[in-house]
């Protein structure tokens, strides 16, 4: 379906017409002494004057970026970044906004949701009556932009292009096509604005009226609205390398479907499941999708999903009701709203229009913890208890660090996106206001206390210093210990509750030690299972780790495995990682089980994958992500790379093609692959 | 009782109705020279070992305390680098059927349950009798070559829910010179499970220009009669665990596969793995 289209994006053919805007505004700003307001509106309305319509062949759903800034970079604590959005301030303002506040990551408003149901119903010209000047502004320089693509859909002879656009962005939307039509300007005009993780929410619930509606009366056949919907899918394909990401691909554009109302009602509709199938057809890296599911969730979701999981892409993820929204019950979202939950970015949950939490702020290296408490206590503690003490006293202690840093906070102001949230300024703050912190390493960590335990405190097979001295020594001269580390010890993911339990612990100890704390916003914090790039940060904080993982290895990503545990399969894995008390660490971060691809070359594999991820929500797990991999492509895709341009993996939280991922991010891929069941 | 188990695989998706977990038991009376699976043919413990993760340090050679490495020759336990693993563990029955069981409430939820297979599992008869007479709870299947005794294939049918049967070839010449066995004992329990009514299905693995003519597939076609038959398309790849186990693989090369037609079959269907 659309497959021009689709070449035509995936060969970057639309990156011929792109332009530097060769401006540099950073510098105007600065001589003219521009507020923020104005600087954000004054780039986004240039920006959108240069803009030139360009339509692709087959494209109906319109309007891709064509001004660009290849040098652009933006300057952050670990260094720089490309941005590919000329700078709004230079480097000396920006640095002097760092010294007072405290800035998180680019410091636009990012992983939040506007009121997607209100846009469409109202169109911008409703939201522009209650506007200030900047918000004017830009909704007229984005209004006269559709229409120059109005114009040139005209001279194209694409007469429904010309119909859509009179309507949208200026009135609300009245059929499919416009809907999406206006997603995407919106979503399009957020980017550009500077915001990122620009992220879709709950896209069935508040665009599958619309499909609902033209089917119903015959304005569209399901063919049709699959296309439409494929077409709008391509869309947030097109400008994905301009967007701020660590690596192409990680930039936060995730639906989420299915879920309940406000009711408690299933909302799996139409559109859920024509999402899927655009999905599934197109086998492009956005959007991420992910399915809200409970323990009464039919089987056929799950069939559907498996599908697409089939495919390779890494999606769907899978988020349980059950679990989720107890989590934020006890953290205080109110009923209506918990129910209302959609998926940030890659697995962090986020209520639409009302939440403005900063769901990644840091995170805990449950390695770290260990390795402190290691060398710190290890020949102190008298008692397997006592040194488990001190493992939750340095809990506390880093979580403590994380926070202290986290006052002040300072987000760029967002004259347009912040119009469609019911706040006087977003940027300062909605209705919850809440903190997440991810936790890394579980398993690593885990694995390694059960070791302490068994053969420092109930064997007695190996004293405490000699422990650390083959720590120390990164196990060289110690191959022995490090076989039985490695091969022969309790693992997290087999269902041994020796190993288990202490995982359990370790999350309730990180749970706790978050409870009662405040943000500067007044927010509660939550924990999460999620590892983002701390994945690879955090074993660079620290050398080899008492379960003999070896100096520089990685960590499993998210919640997971350590990388060499041999497990006895998806069974006991899925069990092992259902026994924490999952609903105190709903910040997100999936469990996350690599399949071979070989699995689904039968339908019997997907029908019965279906069956399994059921079983992890019946028994109450909160998130899971299923990759497929297989080994010898991976490996001769990083040899041959211009023969796999369209092979895709799952690296956290979200896909990428394989083949432009730095080589740490591919090598990782290739470890997992390991033990892949 | 004990038996030796070589693997014991969690979510496995063709080994019976849902999602299964296999019990796969060491030894085997045939030879296939197409087997994948060559552990399953000594009903010994035996070394793996992975030429390309060894890093020749010879650890595995030094200080042997562990009997069953003394017989072995090399410990496993001093190898760090993963290349050195053990193939067969010694179960007691009843140690076996708890760890079994501890997955039947996840099993009947999904509609799948536990399958013993090789090997041969009735290579091990009285214990892979006595693992499935105790596993009251939870859907039950075997996967064997049908090459068993009289008594033991009966006994055997008492005990399970499900069979799920390979006829390789027909000529028994012809499988003997392929397998090592004659197949008339294999098509007389055949015969016995089909007068069972036990449900059950029939493989036939397509090794190519062995077992995937025409001539063979037909004749299958007609002992089989109405029986669900599941033809599995045979990997091309050269299989990597003979290398592990210092073996050769004595089907050498692989001819090209025969264009099958599943027409020749009442109620078959094609399996790719
Ligand atoms: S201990 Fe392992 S790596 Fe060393 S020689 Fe033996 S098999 Fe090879
Ligand atoms: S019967 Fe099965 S396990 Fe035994 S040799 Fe033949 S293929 Fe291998």
């Amino acid at each position: 379906m659309l497959e021009e289209l689709r070449s035509y994006i995936l060969k970057k053919k639309h990156h011929a017409f792109r332009s530097p805007s060769g401006i540099d505004f950073a510098a105007e700003f600065a001589e003219k002494r521009l507020n923020p307001r104005a600087r954000v509106a004054e780039r986004f309305v240039r920006i959108c004057e240069m803009e030139q319509p360009l339509l692709m062949p087959q494209e109906r759903i319109v309007l891709t970026r064509t001004v660009t800034d290849p040098n652009a970079i933006f300057i952050k604590e670990e260094g720089e970044d490309r941005i590919d959005l000329p700078c709004i301030y230079t480097k000396e303002e920006w640095l002097q906004v760092k010294e007072k506040h405290f800035i998180h990551e680019a410091g636009w408003l990012s992983n939040v949701i506007p009121d997607y149901s209100l846009i469409l119903e109202k169109g911008l010209l409703f939201f522009r009556k209650n506007a200030d000047e900047y918000s004017c502004k830009m909704i007229d320089a984005l209004i006269d932009l559709t229409d120059r693509y109005a114009m040139e859909a005209e001279n194209q002879g694409k007469m429904d292009v010309v119909e859509t656009l009179k309507k949208v962005p200026r009135y609300g939307a009245t059929s499919f096509q416009e809907a999406l039509q206006m997603i995407r300007i919106v979503n399009f005009a957020a980017w550009l604005e500077g915001n990122y993780h620009v992220t879709l929410g709950r896209f069935d619930v508040y665009c599958g009226p619309y499909l609902e509606k033209d089917l119903a009366t015959g304005v569209l056949r399901e063919e049709e609205a699959l296309e439409l919907l494929c077409d709008f899918f391509m869309a947030l394909n097109k400008d994905t390398d301009l967007y701020y990401s660590i690596q192409r691909g990680d930039n936060g554009q995730s639906l989420t479907l299915g879920g309940v109302d406000a009711k408690g009602h299933p909302q799996f509709n139409m559109l859920s499941r024509l999402c899927l199938l655009a999905s599934k057809e197109l086998k492009v890296i956005d959007p991420k999708i992910n399915i809200r599911v409970d323990k009464n969730t039919p089987v056929e979701v799950y069939e559907l999903g498996s599908e697409l999981t089939a495919v390779g892409l890494g999606f769907p993820q899978y988020t349980n009701d059950d679990t989720v929204i107890a989590g934020l019950l006890e953290k205080g979202y109110e009923l209506e709203d918990a129910r209302n939950y959609a998926i940030a970015a890659c697995w962090e949950i986020i209520i639409p229009v009302v939440g403005t939490d900063i769901i990644n702020v840091g995170a805990l290296s449950f390695a770290k913890v260990i390795d402190r408490a290691f060398h710190e206590y290890l020949k102190k503690a008298n008692s397997f208890e006592e040194f488990l003490k001190y493992v939750d006293l340095i809990i506390m202690e880093e979580t403590e660090k994380i926070l202290a840093r986290i006052q002040n906070i300072w987000v760029i102001p967002s004259p347009f996106y912040g119009m469609f949230f019911p706040f006087e300024d977003v940027s300062k703050g909605g209705k919850y206001n809440n903190l997440g912190v991810h936790g890394t390493g579980i398993a690593t960590a885990a694995d390694s206390l059960a070791a302490i335990k068994k053969y420092v405190f109930e064997e007695k097979s190996i004293s405490a210093e000699a422990y650390i001295e083959a720590v120390d020594a990164d196990f060289v001269g110690y191959e022995s210990l490090l076989a039985k580390l490695r091969y022969d010890s309790p693992k997290m993911g087999n269902d041994d509750d020796f190993v288990d339990d202490l995982a359990a612990h370790l999350m309730s100890s990180f749970a706790d030690a978050l409870e009662g704390k405040r943000s500067s916003r007044g927010g509660q914090i939550r924990a999460g299972t999620g590892s983002a790039m701390y994945y690879l940060w955090h074993p660079e904080e620290i050398g080899a780790s008492p379960d003999g993982r070896r100096k520089g290895e990685g960590l499993g990503t998210n919640y997971s495995p350590s990388l060499y545990a041999r497990c006895n399969g998806p069974f006991s894995i899925v069990k092992s990682f259902c026994k924490p008390e999952l609903k105190r660490i709903i910040n997100g971060g999936p469990l996350t089980l690599e399949f071979l691809s070989s699995m689904f070359e039968n339908p019997e594999g997907i029908e019965k994958l279906a069956l399994l991820v059921r079983t992890y929500i019946k028994l109450g797990g909160h998130q899971l992500q299923l990759n497929t991999v297989n080994r010898e492509t991976l490996r001769d895709a990083q040899k041959h790379p211009e023969r796999y341009p369209q092979l895709v993996v799952r690296i956290w939280g979200w896909s990428a093609y394989f083949v432009e991922l730095d080589k740490r991010f591919q090598d990782h891929v290739i470890a997992r692959t390991e033990y892949a069941l | 009782m004990t038996g030796i188990v070589f693997d014991i695989k969690e979510f496995a998706v063709h080994d019976g109705p849902g999602p299964r977990v296999t019990v796969f038991l060491k030894g085997c009376p045939l030879r296939c020279k197409w087997c994948h699976n060559p552990e399953g043919h000594s009903s010994e413990i035996e070394l793996f070992w992975k030429k390309e993760k060894c890093t020749g340090c010879g650890l595995c050679r030094q200080d042997i305390e562990h009997e069953l490495c003394k017989q072995l020759g090399r410990c496993w336990h001093h190898c760090a680098s993963g290349a050195l693993s053990i193939s067969g563990q010694k179960w007691e029955a009843e140690a076996l059927v708890e760890r079994l069981l501890s997955y039947a409430p996840i099993l009947n939820d999904c509609g799948g349950g536990i399958t013993l297979s090789g090997g041969e599992p009735l290579f091990q008869p009285e214990f892979a009798l006595e693992v499935l007479k105790r596993l009251t709870t939870v859907h039950r299947a075997i996967e064997t070559s049908g090459y068993a005794d009289e008594t033991v294939f009966l006994r055997m049918l008492e005990v399970v829910d499900f069979v799920i049967m390979d006829i390789k070839l027909a000529d028994s010449d012809v499988h003997r010179s392929y397998t090592g066995v004659r197949n008339e004992e294999i098509l007389d329990n055949f015969a016995r499970l089909k007068a069972s009514h036990k449900p059950h299905l029939i493989r036939v693995p397509l090794i190519p220009q062995i077992t995937d003519t025409e001539e063979n597939l037909s004749a299958i076609a007609r002992i089989v009669g109405d029986s669900p038959v599941e033809l599995l398309e045979y990997n091309q790849l050269t299989p990597t665990k003979y290398a592990m186990l210092q073996k050769e693989f004595p089907l050498g090369e692989i001819a090209q596969p025969s264009k099958v037609d599943l027409s020749i079959f009442q109620n078959a269907k094609l399996l790719k793995l």
